[in-house]
């Protein structure tokens, strides 16, 4: 019965595919034909591609599920053909793409000029395996620290700007009823461990891996957070948690909270999330771990468009994704949602989020602070590195486990997922 | 000659009328566990050199030891459960004969409308306790956070009660069949020794819908060994990863599109398919599953 019920999903999504690609351009001998498959908020970008390319390439356009990139690129690497000519997906699935066992991902090094690559500057790094592009990063997701103006003048309290002086003000907000955020899901990682620069998914060799909790890195960051678990001022729970929401953030308690760029106009915000009133937030830049460069950001998300290689096109398909990243349409549209890494269209982008009245600060300049400073200890890797959280770090976080036990069980699980990978791991 | 000419055609009758299953026996049974063999006799990433060592590798993989302890859990409060309250209320639905049967029949197959996608959306909304309809009911218990019900060690209850109220109702309806299938002159005798509704039930009823009981029984069990859409859509929801791996049949999955790894893969679904049809070699040779028809039998 479960088999049926999976068959008949993957039945009603390939027709819905299938709809999708029937809107595309009717495909012509002689002109290039490209096939993008991307997730829903990437399709306005893809269908104005298609606009302008009408004519010149027939660009096709199917919607898939970001969540099933490897699975589909794996399906067609079993039939030999269907591949898309570029694909979204997370930079994790780049890792996995361009492992010779997978082979889907193009070298980009020679199909898009160095002009493009030097405008990503620093954005595009997750794309970099051993001087070699293979993606193209679509949108920026580093973390910063989003603080309630309203909340802040009330309470007297001054914007942190090391750790240290964040968890000093968190722990101010004891007895207040206000909160510091609420870090138990991959936010505590992004937010902390990936800032901090533990190093849980740093690549020493291509196919080595260390994974190192005992790392000082990691210890100092249970270190400052553990009390102010302890003392109430920042919650066990997901920043997604029904109760969450329903107790503290929409209750407008949320006196501050480290979060991604995009946590702005799609957490705080909407009516159906955290509901914050407009004039209240602001965004300041990370809170530093130490001095000199030990002032990292973390990422949460922020997708890549990776090239096929074995497109018939390649030069056209290259060409697409450096449109989808990099195009003045996608960095001034309305559907473009998130900070886009390339730096002349971010720029662009500017100007729509820094005259937005809903923040109470240009949002934009603590985002653009951050954006070149991604910790990159930690890379994009083959094994389950995310989807590990929910099993290990966050489960124990939410169930009350203390964040060094919780770091543990997590190390430990990536160790024994890593060798399954092809992946020899190093764990001091 | 005549008899063996009638023999010959009830073998051509036969033939042409199993010809239909036996073709689509090969095309989606066997020729998939045959691709399946040699598949999971391939090279994988983790042993290049490919034969039996894929098989010993998933059970060395990390995910496998608690993906089993699972998945045995769940089977085993699920199979006793399904069969359990299925007999128990088919054998409540075949007394209540009349103008309410019909509607109660009904009422039982509405829940196994929905399928596992919408079963796990629903019970997301039940069991949350900010969401909930039954808020009062679960504060009374001392839930408040959905993560005193989303964790990890309560969840094979949950799975298994989504999985029964989708699976249960159509049971009860095909057991409620079989027992109308036993003859009334059974039954009368039975009232006429002087059984009363408890024992015609017990000792009359039941022992003779066993077999369909025991062919539920297997189906269940197969059903439940391979348990995936709800514990794969509950870790794609607001819980991500909770249940990642959790099942058999989820870390075959991940092997061959996240570890990229089918042999492995192909390897850890041969295993469960040797399971299932042990399981069912056993039961069905421990019961007369397939002797006579039990109710008519002399």
């Amino acid at each position: 019965m479960k088999r049926l019920a999976v068959a008949l999903v993957a039945v009603v999504a390939v027709g819905v595919a299938l709809t999708g690609c029937s809107s595309g351009a009717p495909s012509s001998s002689g002109k290039p034909s490209i096939l993008i498959w991307a997730d829903t908020p990437r399709i306005p970008q893809a269908t104005e591609y298609q606009k302008e390319m009408k004519g010149k390439v027939d660009v096709k356009i199917e919607t898939i599920a970001q969540a099933d990139a490897q699975t589909k690129i794996s399906l067609a690497n079993r039939a030999k053909k269907g591949w898309p000519d570029i694909i979204f997906g997370a930079p994790a699935d780049t890792a996995q793409f361009k492992d010779p066992s997978n082979g889907y991902a193009a070298d980009l090094t020679k199909l898009v000029s160095k002009k493009i690559f030097d405008g990503f500057g620093e954005g595009n790094s997750d794309c970099l395996y051993d001087g070699k592009y293979y993606c193209l990063k679509n949108d920026l997701a580093n973390t910063v620290l989003w603080y309630n103006t309203k909340i802040f003048a009330q309470l007297g309290l001054t914007v942190p700007t090391t750790m240290q002086e964040f968890a000093d003000t968190a722990m101010k907000l004891k007895g207040t009823g206000f909160s510091a955020g609420a870090y138990g899901d991959q936010l505590y990682y992004a937010a902390f461990l990936q800032s901090s620069e533990c190093p849980l998914a740093d690549l020493t060799a291509a196919n080595t891996v260390r994974i190192a909790p005992g790392d000082s890195k990691c210890t100092r960051v249970a270190k400052t957070i553990q009390p102010l678990l302890d003392a109430g001022v920042i919650d066990k729970r997901s920043p997604f948690d029904a109760g969450f929401i329903k107790d503290v953030a929409a209750q407008d308690k949320v006196a501050m909270t480290i979060g991604p760029s995009w946590w702005g106009d799609f957490v705080i915000r909407p009516q159906a999330s955290w509901n914050v009133p407009a004039g209240e937030i602001a965004a300041a830049n990370m809170p530093a771990w130490g001095t000199g460069k030990d002032n990292k950001s973390g990422a949460y998300g922020g997708g890549v468009f990776t090239v096929s290689s074995h497109s018939k096109f390649p030069q056209a398909a290259a060409d697409a994704a450096v449109w989808m990243t990099t195009s003045n349409w996608m960095a001034t549209a309305a559907t473009t949602p998130t900070f886009p890494a390339y730096g002349p269209a971010n720029k662009l982008w500017e100007a729509r989020i820094s005259k937005d009245a809903y923040y109470a600060n240009n949002v934009y300049t603590a985002m653009a602070a951050g954006a070149n400073n991604i910790s990159q200890v930690d890379r994009p890797v083959r094994f389950p590195f995310n989807a590990q959280f929910g099993a290990t770090l966050s489960a124990d976080i939410n169930n009350g486990k203390s964040l060094s036990v919780a770091l543990d069980d997590y190390a430990k699980s990536i160790q024994g997922l890593a060798p399954q990978s092809g992946y020899k791991v190093v764990t001091k | 000659m005549a008899r063996s000419r009638s023999s010959r055609r009830s073998l051509l009758a036969g033939s042409i009328m199993f010809a239909p299953y036996l073709i689509l026996l090969l095309l989606f049974g066997i020729w998939p566990i045959i691709q399946a063999t040699i598949t999971s006799i391939g090279p994988s990433i983790v042993n290049p050199a490919g034969g039996l060592q894929n098989f010993a590798d998933v059970v060395a993989d990390v995910r496998f030891l608690p993906a089993l302890m699972n998945v045995v859990v769940f089977l085993l409060l699920y199979v006793p459960i399904m069969i359990i309250v299925v007999s128990v209320m088919s054998l409540l639905l075949d007394t209540v004969q009349g103008r309410w049967n019909l509607p109660l029949r009904l009422t039982y197959i509405v829940p196994a409308s929905m399928t596992g996608a919408t079963a796990v959306l629903i019970w997301y909304f039940m069991l949350e306790p900010s969401l909930s309809p039954y808020q009062s009911a679960l504060h009374a218990l001392g839930i408040t956070q959905g993560n005193q019900i989303w964790r990890q060690g309560g969840l094979a209850w949950i799975f298994v009660a989504m999985a029964f109220f989708v699976g249960a109702g159509n049971w009860i309806v095909v057991q409620y069949g079989s027992l109308q299938s036993i003859s009334e002159d059974v039954l009368e005798a039975a009232r006429i020794d002087g059984a009363n509704a408890w024992q015609i039930g017990w000792r009359i009823k039941l022992p003779l819908i066993r077999k369909y009981l025991v062919y539920m029984g297997i189906l269940v069990f197969a059903a439940g060994l391979q348990v995936f859409v709800e514990p794969q859509l509950i870790s794609g929801s607001v819980y991500t990863g909770i249940a990642k791996d959790w099942s058999l049949n989820q870390l075959s999955y991940d092997l061959a599109f996240q570890s990229n790894n089918l042999a492995g893969s192909a390897a850890l679904s041969l295993m469960l398919l040797v399971v299932c049809i042990i399981a069912a070699i056993v039961v069905i040779f421990r019961t007369d599953f397939f002797e006579g028809t039990g109710v008519g039998k002399k």
